[in-house]
């Protein structure tokens, strides 16, 4: 599978998330001969434990997430981050994980927009929106360099375009950038060849970034 | 949601041999080796309003050992199940990855028991599609410690004849298993 980085759209202090942001970013992606290839759309969902006693929750992982992805429409993946385990499973799982009852999904997130083909990189950008609402919380971009599945192998490959990236994008004047933080995969028991599994802990670790954002944002 | 049709029995291991004779003819399929590790695992306390059980099966037989993960429900009740001889239960399952055994127990699942099943099963279509395996159930001395596994009952084996269901056909698995089991009776 093609090496896949998700970047994070970091707003300048201050600024906030909106669909403009978005049309600016596929606009760009356009005026590079972007080729519009259709729309994408993943999700996240957050499980907490059903306890008899709430006085015991630290015995319990903090984030538990469950995350489907749209190119592998029949699998589920989980993503316990504080103890560096990811799980790739059927989506059946997630009918075992409704009968057993131990754990409930309490918050999802859904990952939607555009996906384009640009040269040997196949972009996807899209909002991040709670399930139930409408409000736009954040923007993902996936950059997948498609000859390449060795992460070490394609590194130096996504900093060029990142560069080249973020050049386009400052000529648009938005209040923000993307940026690419570094995962250590290793640490999840996952190898140099790029998998899904790669994909689900980057979204967990997004996610996260994410969420730590917007509480600093209301602090 | 999914139903598995279930019948199991035992059989004395001196006369394994015989029966495997038999479901050759009857099943017409080649037959599979069968070595399974069970592990059972149910919920810790105060985890979950009721406990909860999983099993983690994991395929000794292959190449590369292959991971699934079970839930199955209680028995069928009531006046529709009394007229069905075969056991009617929900039953769910999903292949997962080696993390499965980690991941549950960061959840809070202990393990309960652990068995090796070691034998053989053939899996045909006859109506429904129906596996029969043929078992030696083992318990291990040490946790995980499959090489030192001895046989629960020395000189008994376990005979499983299941089929999946739907809500829809479980009448119709439930006659074929049933009709299937009438040529095993001894």
């Amino acid at each position: 599978m093609p090496v896949k980085w998700l970047l994070h759209w970091q707003p300048n202090q201050g600024s906030t998330f909106s669909s403009q942001i978005l049309n600016e970013v596929t606009q760009s992606i356009e005026s590079l001969n972007g080729v519009k290839e259709g729309t994408w759309k993943a999700t996240l969902n957050y499980y907490k434990p059903m306890l008899q006693d709430q006085a015991n929750q630290a015995e319990f992982p903090r984030e538990f997430v469950g995350i489907s992805l749209p190119e592998e429409p029949d699998k589920y993946y989980f993503v316990i981050r504080s103890q560096r385990i990811v799980v790739e499973a059927d989506s059946s799982i997630q009918m075992i994980m409704e009968s057993l009852q131990s754990y409930k999904c309490k918050l999802s997130f859904y990952f939607e927009g555009l996906e384009y083909q640009l040269g040997d990189f196949r972009l996807r950008v899209g909002k991040v929106v709670p399930t139930h609402a409408e409000t736009i919380r954040g923007v993902v971009m996936e950059v997948e360099y498609l000859p390449i599945s060795s992460v070490g192998m394609a590194k130096k490959l996504m900093e060029e375009f990142l560069e080249i990236w973020q050049e386009a994008m400052s000529k648009r004047s938005l209040p923000g950038k993307f940026v690419n933080k570094e995962l250590n995969f290793e640490k999840f028991g996952l190898g140099d060849n790029y998998t899904p599994q790669h994909t689900a802990v980057g979204y967990a670790f997004f996610m996260a970034n994410l969420m730590a954002a917007i509480q600093a944002g209301r602090g | 949601m999914s139903m598995e049709c279930v019948v199991q029995g035992i059989i004395e291991t001196q006369h394994v041999e015989a029966l495997e004779i038999l479901l050759q003819g009857l099943c017409g399929v080649q037959r599979e080796r069968l070595r399974v590790h069970e592990l059972c695992l149910k919920s810790g306390p105060n985890l979950g309003v009721v406990s909860s059980e999983v099993r983690l099966l994991c395929d000794l037989d292959q190449p590369e050992p292959t991971w699934t993960v079970k839930h199955v429900g209680g028995p069928m009740r009531g006046a529709g199940a009394d007229q069905i001889s075969v056991m009617v239960r929900t039953m769910i399952e999903s292949k997962v990855s080696k993390n499965a055994l980690r991941m549950f127990y960061a959840l809070g699942y202990k393990l309960d028991h652990e068995l090796l099943k070691v034998g053989f099963a053939f899996h045909f279509q006859r109506t429904a599609h129906i596996s029969v395996s043929v078992s030696s159930v083992n318990k291990m001395p040490k946790v995980h410690a499959i090489d030192e596994a001895v046989p629960v009952t020395p000189g008994m084996q376990i005979v499983d004849v299941t089929a999946p269901a739907t809500p829809e056909n479980y009448s119709e698995v439930a006659a074929a298993v049933s009709s299937f089991c009438e040529f095993l009776a001894p």
